[in-house]
């Protein structure tokens, strides 16, 4: 016998599995800290890691993501996503100390607006016009053909 | 023992309540209650969320600035104990406590006046554009016509307002036409 009703309510399991700990990314004031020069060329530069995808050559910071190619990555800077995790970085994000200040201790500070360059858009600048520039990755994957 | 705060909404977690989650980079975020915990795994932004502290205070419903929030902080030095500080400590925070409550509870006072003043503006407004439906336009029109004829000088009329908390106050009438009459006077001067 087939089940005749069609069910509309699925539930929440399918969410919940999307809040499991072990499936987190990473949050966006962890992102805040990545965007920061020092930490961006670390991770953009990585070194091979035949573990993850791509061997770590090409990395969204803004969405803490790993690519499997140029093209990928490419193809991901226009996407809704990645333009949406922009758009959410403008604004600093909550952090455990902003809850602090919230609770009274110490003055509340207003979160500032700033505005996020796409890691694509950065590079050009110093170049030049171009604002998708393939300089920059064709760097990082010479060393992966090299390792290859 | 320490009173901590809540990650999501601010409040405050004594001991033995809540529970708290450890990322992967040793930040601890507590919450008060499963409520807060929940809509912290579903990504909720504590900003947005209404019923948050933080978003009374980026909304400016609360106090958000006040010198009295600068007692109560996080501070990584060590105080050595002295009997006498400790009793002044205590003193010291029941009167802060009292000044910071007085001050927020101004702030949303002075909040709600506006809203006060907005909203009997407004029923003012409503009534000088309504009037004709209690009051004929027409109504003492030949009194008013011989009456021009007469003496050309016209009173200032008096209104009798009466606001929702059954305050009673007498305003002129034109004092508050300025809102529309402006228009008519600024349109008429584009004409010529």
């Amino acid at each position: 016998m087939t089940y005749k009703r069609k069910k509309y309510h699925h539930g929440d399991t399918h969410l919940k599995k999307r809040w499991r700990v072990r499936n987190r990314k990473k949050d966006l004031d962890q992102i805040d800290e990545d965007i920061k020069e020092e930490n961006a060329e670390k991770l953009l530069n990585q070194s091979v890691d035949l573990d993850l995808p791509g061997a770590a050559q090409h990395y969204c910071i803004h969405c803490a993501r790993y690519f499997i190619n140029e093209q990928s990555l490419n193809d991901h800077f226009k996407t809704k996503v990645h333009k949406r995790r922009l758009k959410a970085l403008e604004l600093e994000p909550y952090t455990i100390e902003e809850s602090e200040r919230a609770a009274g201790h110490g003055n509340f500070k207003q979160p500032s607006k700033r505005k996020i360059v796409g890691q694509n858009v950065a590079k050009s600048d110093e170049d030049g016009d171009a604002i998708i520039d393939d300089a920059t990755p064709s760097k990082k994957t010479k060393p992966n053909e090299n390792d290859a | 023992m320490r009173i901590e705060t809540c990650y999501f909404c601010s409040s405050r977690i004594y001991p033995g309540h809540g529970i708290q989650f450890v990322r992967n980079d040793c930040k601890i975020f507590r919450f008060c209650r499963s409520k807060c915990h929940a809509a912290f795994k579903k990504k909720k932004n504590p900003r947005k969320t209404k019923w948050t502290k933080a978003y009374r205070k980026t909304a400016g419903k609360d106090l958000a600035i006040d010198p009295s929030f600068e007692f109560e902080k996080r501070r990584n030095t060590p105080v050595k104990y002295r009997r006498e500080l400790w009793a002044k400590t205590i003193e010291a925070m029941k009167k802060v406590e009292e000044i910071r409550q007085r001050r927020s509870n101004n702030h949303i006072m002075q909040r709600l006046r506006k809203g006060r003043e907005v909203e009997w503006q407004r029923d003012v407004r409503e009534v000088q554009r309504d009037i004709s439906l209690i009051k004929s336009p027409a109504a003492g029109l030949k009194q008013r016509q011989l009456e021009e004829e007469t003496e050309m000088d016209i009173e200032p009329e008096t209104i009798e307002v009466v606001d929702a908390k059954g305050r009673k106050q007498v305003i002129e009438a034109p004092v508050m036409v300025p809102a529309t009459g402006e228009m008519v006077e600024d349109g008429g001067d584009i004409e010529l």
